[in-house]
């Protein structure tokens, strides 16, 4: 058995209640780590496989958490797995095909259309730049956080976030002139 | 013309998109805003981003039914010491994927007659160019694995080393990288230049991952240290006769560096103290 004897939760015997409170920690936080995973990639699946990693990873290295922000670090450790998921898609890009099965099964208040195409688009976005534009945007981080959860500077969130900004912008623009002249 | 031209920069329009600023910068950007047309345009594009990428992924944050058997499992994962059976399946996945290895040989070689024909110099050298590149693949397929990134866990350094040395037919140490804040992950087997190699990986506190890959090398020559970059993945490669090393990463080069010399350092001075 793996000895578990970290001092920080010296008040709990051996691996009883403590684990037990740092699961329930994780547990309340599945909803955030989803949205926060599907962000991130392209369709439910792979959502739901970057999840799992990073559940696991978390539980793993429970130790090594220093006792606050448990989401913060649970999305450090799931943009660093999402990020080498990127490199390892971009070079062997099996799954491709995903893409279309990816998003219109959900909602669908606004326009269809429109929806897959901003997907589309994200999906041209860098792993860096779209992990930073999903912190900031979807997730609330401010800037300063952002840099202190992924270890860069703070110029470094701002000029990615711009990236991602101007690129999404210019691929719905680019994409809005084909869609105009298709229909007819 | 005002001074207020000059006072908003794009940060502040990021930040005001984002509803960081106060009440005041708010004011202030926004009558900057009124005299800017095409930066206006901007700024509501991007708040259309914004909107409509949080209506997109809103529906994921739920909770789900399986998510405490996912815990569990996962946490059981942890807990449970690779068990005899465990093992054995390795080692019975371990042969399968051997003879899978040498039906495919079998195969190519009925087909290929030419291209696998062996002993020829040029194609020799072609193999021990290419140690980056396996190096790289291993790296590309192996680090990205969470669950079977290894076959064997640090907590059986031993074995690992006993075990890989053995395939390799070369005495083995698994160099100790935590000076550089790096931690071992584990070890697999794997082919190399079409022989058995070994693949250690290691891992820094927030999940940067690298890999030691040794394999046997064909033409007994000596290098010294190269370098090799193929898609921002960095490669450290040298040869010191029977066995090729190659240290693989995506950390900053002279990082990768100082692990290429600690390792350099650890693989000479086992192989002294041992003839």
């Amino acid at each position: 058995m793996s000895s578990s004897r970290d001092g920080a939760n010296a008040d709990a015997g051996a691996d009883g209640p403590a684990s037990d409170r740092f699961e329930e920690d994780v547990l309340a936080l599945m909803p955030a780590l989803r949205r926060y995973s599907r962000s991130l990639v392209r369709s439910d699946p792979d959502g739901e496989d970057l999840l799992q990693d990073c559940v696991e990873k978390v539980l793993a290295r429970r130790a090594q958490w220093r006792g606050v922000n448990l989401r913060a670090w649970a999305f450090t450790i799931m943009t660093n797995l999402s990020r080498n998921r990127h490199r390892h898609t971009a070079l062997h890009p099996q799954v491709e095909l995903d893409d279309d099965l990816g998003l219109q099964v959900e909602t669908r208040e606004s326009d269809p259309l429109e929806r897959s195409r901003l997907e589309r688009a994200l999906n041209g976005l860098s792993a860096e730049n779209r992990s930073v534009l999903m912190l900031v945007v979807i997730e609330g981080y401010r800037y300063q956080d952002v840099a202190d959860m992924l270890a860069i500077p703070i110029g470094t969130v701002m000029s990615r976030l711009s990236r991602a900004r101007h690129q999404l912008a210019e691929a719905m623009k680019d994409d809005n002139v084909i869609s105009m002249r298709r229909p007819k | 013309m005002t001074d207020e031209l000059n006072t908003v920069s794009d940060d502040d329009l990021h930040a005001y998109v984002d509803g960081f600023l106060s009440e005041a910068d708010r004011a202030r950007v926004e009558q900057w805003l009124e005299r800017n047309p095409a930066r206006t345009e901007e700024v509501r594009q991007w708040q259309g981003q914004a909107t409509e990428l949080r209506a997109m992924f809103s529906t994921y944050a739920r909770s789900d039914e399986r998510d405490r058997a996912l815990l569990s499992a996962a946490s059981g994962r942890q807990a449970a010491p690779p068990s005899g059976n465990r093992w054995n399946a390795g080692l019975g996945g371990r042969i399968a994927a051997g003879l899978l290895l040498f039906a495919a040989g079998a195969f190519t070689g009925l087909y290929a007659p030419d291209i696998l024909a062996p002993g020829r110099p040029e194609q020799l050298a072609q193999v021990g160019e290419s140690l980056p590149r396996q190096a790289q693949s291993a790296f590309l397929i192996y680090a990205s694995e969470v669950r079977h990134a290894v076959e064997v866990g640090p907590d059986q350094q031993t074995h690992l080393a006993t075990w890989l040395g053995k395939r390799l037919d070369h005495p083995l140490n698994i160099p100790d990288l935590s000076k550089l804040g790096f931690s071992l992950v584990g070890g697999r087997l794997l082919p190399v230049n079409g022989k058995a190699g070994a693949l250690f990986m290691y891992e820094d506190a927030s999940g940067q991952r690298l890999t030691v890959l040794l394999g046997r090398n064909p033409d007994n020559r000596e290098t010294s240290f190269r370098i090799d970059n193929s898609g921002g993945v960095e490669t450290f490669y040298w040869i010191d006769g029977p066995i090729g090393y190659a240290v693989t990463g995506e950390v900053p080069r002279a990082l990768l560096q100082k692990v290429a010399d600690e390792c350099y350092r650890q693989f000479e001075s086992a192989r002294e103290t041992k003839s």
